[in-house]
């Protein structure tokens, strides 16, 4: 069951002058309820555009966009609403830290909601675990933590609002690799936790093929292919010719496959290349 | 031969008020670097690595310890405003985000900033921004506004009008990290052509282990030390030493570990996708 879903949604920017960019052409997707659904594409291929749709950041020029079978655009004056059941982390989160203590940071977004006073410590604590923050954290000022810190406490902030779909733009980008696998333990947890619908977008085919259940792949502006993990992974070549790349591990079986040594498509982790080689190689 | 750049027992620590024992965000290191070389530095975010870079390029003064780059002490107190522009012309270094590094209107009048600055004649500026354009396959965007490139490409101008200084070293920090897979490609190999065909010494500061892999050595920082330095196959043989320090090894050594440890003999860890696949073949070859 689709959590979200887009009907010939068109985007134009920069719509009625001579720059007119058409950024979303007639996108049809469903974002599956309960599940965990990678975004890639290469820079420019309208990602960023199409998450903002999501949320009602961006009005469609043409098409509608069904929150749980309502057109989020039927009533603009609700549209903060939509804001709030839609909770986007944008890239770089930790820029939007502003104040005086990370407890007043991650409160700010159930505050704005109108969230009453007597709930506020349950959620921000509440977020802050999810996120794995300790609770002397806390009363720090967000700006005295380490970059992977910053970035967990802006999207403990977004986790605080309890929204039904939680979207990360390039959740990880930057980190080091202990601070990627802490933050998405961290989306898997809130995730399994809740069974809340999860979209993350990200250059790092390793991570998605690992996180995702659904991948969606866009270039210039349309839907590329869009299905389960297995199904997209296994077209490295249709993946190549848009300027995506497949997963270390899959390249490494692909260019066996080359050589001559037999190998099943949709190795895409390095557990299934452990699990097929041990016994292949013994 | 004289190391181009050599570091002794050097120790920096930012000065925050709030603590009041100082930490040292670098402590005690020591190393060496020869010219033409392509060393990678890899250690977890906070680690020191880019403390390091601004050292070196006199972006920061250490508290103690010396560094000598082509044999002149950087850190003694006699290096004239002259001199620091020299040693400045000599490291070039190139940032993170390509937004923030571009300040022309044009590509090729933003690779001639540099040269500019120097003070270099202007029919010679001509030369050095053509080459440095052609350096990095960025020729026919040489009219092109920078703003409209994507993030690739815009990196790749910022790369031109670092060589367009002529540096003989350049140091990366983190140069691939905000790019989509094609970007980081066009931007690892122009690195690579710089340091193999030009023979500029690298300095690549990454997050990125696969990259790590392409470079001749790989310096691995933890807390401020140097705790690995060696060549990319000794450097991952260490994986969990790697892993305590919050960092990893490529996918496919990470494959060639687990299966050796499974009882499968393979004669040592690869670095790269065509070692490890080769290993794997002379493998399944041998058994037959």
């Amino acid at each position: 069951m689709s959590k979200l879903v887009l009907e010939n949604v068109s985007f134009y920017h920069g719509r009625g002058t001579p720059y007119e960019i058409k950024a979303l052409d007639n996108i049809n997707i469903g974002i599956p309820a309960g599940k965990i659904t990678g975004l890639i594409g290469h820079t420019g291929s309208g990602k960023s555009t199409l998450v903002q749709m999501f949320n009602g950041l961006l009005e469609p020029h043409e098409g509608r966009v069904l929150l749980d079978g309502v057109d989020i655009w039927s009533q603009p004056k609700k549209i903060r609403d939509v804001r709030f059941k839609v909770g986007l982390v944008m890239q770089y989160p930790e820029y939007q830290l502003f104040e005086e203590t990370v407890f007043k940071d991650i409160a700010f977004g159930p505050l704005n909601m109108g969230v009453p006073e007597s709930e506020i410590e349950e959620r921000v604590l509440e977020a802050a675990d999810f996120v794995g923050f300790e609770r002397e954290l806390l009363y720090k000022s967000p700006f005295d933590l380490s970059g992977g810190q910053k970035r967990r406490a802006a999207i403990a902030g977004i986790i605080a609002m309890r929204p039904e779909i939680l979207v990360l733009d390039e959740p990880a980008a930057g980190l080091d690799p202990r601070g990627r696998e802490a933050i998405f333990t961290n989306i898997l947890n809130y995730q399994r936790a809740n069974g809340n619908t999860v979209v993350i977008v990200s250059h790092s085919m390793e991570d998605m093929a690992r996180l995702c259940d659904n991948i969606i792949v866009m270039s210039a502006g349309e839907i590329l292919m869009s299905g389960d993990k297995d199904e997209v992974f296994t077209q490295s070549e249709r993946l190549t010719s848009v300027g995506l790349d497949v997963p270390q591990i899959t390249q490494l079986m692909n260019l066996l496959k080359i050589k001559g040594v037999e190998c099943p498509d949709g190795i895409y982790t390095v557990e299934m290349a452990f699990e097929y080689l041990k016994n292949k190689l013994r | 031969m004289n190391p181009f750049i050599k570091v002794c027992g050097l120790t920096y620590s930012y000065d925050d008020e709030a603590v009041v024992k100082k930490h040292a965000v670098i402590n005690n290191v020591s190393f060496e670097i020869n010219e033409g070389d392509f060393v990678a530095v890899l250690g977890h975010n906070g680690s020191g690595k880019s403390t390091l870079a601004k050292l070196l390029n006199m972006i920061l003064v250490p508290d103690s310890g010396e560094i000598y780059v082509n044999g002149k002490n950087i850190c003694d107190d006699s290096m004239t405003d002259e001199d620091i522009l020299e040693i400045r012309k000599s490291i070039g270094m190139v940032f993170q985000n390509p937004d923030n590094q571009l300040v022309a209107t044009i590509v090729e009048d933003d690779v001639a900033f540099g040269p500019e600055n120097l003070g270099i004649p202007s029919e010679e500026i001509r030369a050095r921004v053509d080459n440095a354009l052609k350096d990095v396959g960025m020729s026919e965007f040489a009219h092109h506004e920078p703003h409209r490139l994507s993030g690739g490409q815009k990196q790749r101008v910022a790369i031109a009008g670092i060589i367009a200084m002529m540096p003989r070293c350049i140091i990366f920090d983190e140069s691939t990290a905000m790019l989509d897979p094609v970007g980081r490609k066009e931007v690892m190999n122009s690195i690579i052509r710089l340091n193999k065909e030009k023979g500029i010494t690298v300095i690549m500061i990454t997050h990125y282990m696969e990259e790590a892999a392409r470079a001749d050595r790989i310096i691995v920082m933890n807390d401020g030390s140097i705790i690995l330095d060696g060549v990319p196959s000794y450097i991952f043989e260490n994986e969990s030493l790697l892993k305590e320090c919050g960092l990893s090894v490529p996918q496919c050594t990470e494959l060639v570990h687990r299966l050796r440890e499974h009882g499968i003999c393979l004669d040592k860890a690869g670095v790269s996708i065509e070692e490890c696949a080769d290993m794997i073949l002379k493998h399944i070859t041998e058994d037959k």
